[in-house]
């Protein structure tokens, strides 16, 4: 085993471990941090395979966004502080059960693909990125580029319009 | 060779906090009273649960920061690829922005960005 692949699998464990005291945790507090341990875990998976760009993208969006949002909605319910009851023993079988299939179907699934070794060298330049996104020519990604920009904007009337639905109640 | 560096840099890293909480451990005397375990030891008693209802203002916050958030992580590929593509770059990104900037009135419209 080279050196390479003991980080890897290091990596694998804190993000295995992460995940599975972040599902076990009977505080939802502590859920949530341990959530963000495991996302971080992913970004340093992405630094591993030498994606930099996604890894940061990883941290930014959601160690720095989602994490925060799950947080502050904890916050918002009354019971942030209270030890979560311990789960019935027939939904702690079907939790297991159904764990188990998805990983069956999953590893099914990804063991179809070969997973053939390509000769060319990985180019992940994010100056490769950012010309495909501003390419108005023949494939390129001019049209989807400013289409996201619509769907963030759908996202973002969509939230104020469900999180201010409330108000008339208080004031 | 750049992987057993990180390996021994995480394994000195591991042993050098473990290292000082150890010696710490080992030759400081340890006092315990009922003050040492107040949150603000000699400040004023604290009341109540720290656990509160947070306000919904911070939510809301929080749902329009991650939309940005999102938008800024489309402006690192373009600025590194904007001197190269020229005026065709500022344009594309002045669509992006106006686009994103009609969400942002509608947010400060709708009195989203008011804390109540």
């Amino acid at each position: 085993m080279t050196a390479s692949q003991i980080i890897f699998y290091l990596i694998s464990a804190f993000i295995l471990s992460m995940g599975v005291l972040s599902v076990t945790s009977r505080k939802i507090f502590r859920s949530a941090i341990w959530l963000l341990f495991s996302l971080i875990g992913i970004a340093a998976l992405y630094f591993w395979m030498d994606v930099q760009f996604i890894a940061a993208v990883q941290i930014v969006v959601y160690v720095g966004g989602i994490v925060v949002l799950i947080i502050f909605s904890i916050f918002l319910t009354q019971q942030s502080g209270k030890e979560m009851p311990k789960a019935p023993l027939l939904r702690t079988i079907a939790g297991a059960l159904a764990v188990l299939f998805g990983f069956a179907f999953t590893f099914l699934l990804i063991d179809q693909y070969g997973f053939p070794a390509i000769d060319q060298p990985f180019d992940n330049d994010v100056a490769r990125i950012g010309n495909a996104m501003l390419n108005t020519e023949q494939g390129g990604y001019a049209l989807p580029f400013e289409v996201v920009s619509i769907l963030l904007l759908a996202a973002m009337v969509g939230c104020i319009v469900i999180a201010l639905k409330t108000k008339p109640e208080e004031k | 060779m750049g992987a057993a560096s990180l390996i021994v840099l995480i394994l000195a890293a591991i042993a050098f906090s473990a290292g000082a909480i150890l010696i710490a451990k080992v030759v400081t005397k340890a006092t315990k009273n009922k003050q040492k375990a107040e949150p603000y030891e000699s400040g004023i008693p604290t009341r109540g649960p720290s656990w509160v209802q947070f306000n919904v203002g911070y939510y809301l916050f929080a749902l329009l920061f991650l939309i940005f958030d999102v938008e800024l992580i489309f402006l690192y590929p373009w600025a590194v690829a904007a001197k190269k593509v020229g005026l065709l770059a500022l344009v594309e990104i002045i669509i992006f922005f106006f686009i994103l900037f009609m969400g942002f009135l509608y947010a400060h419209k709708k009195g989203a960005l008011k804390w109540k």
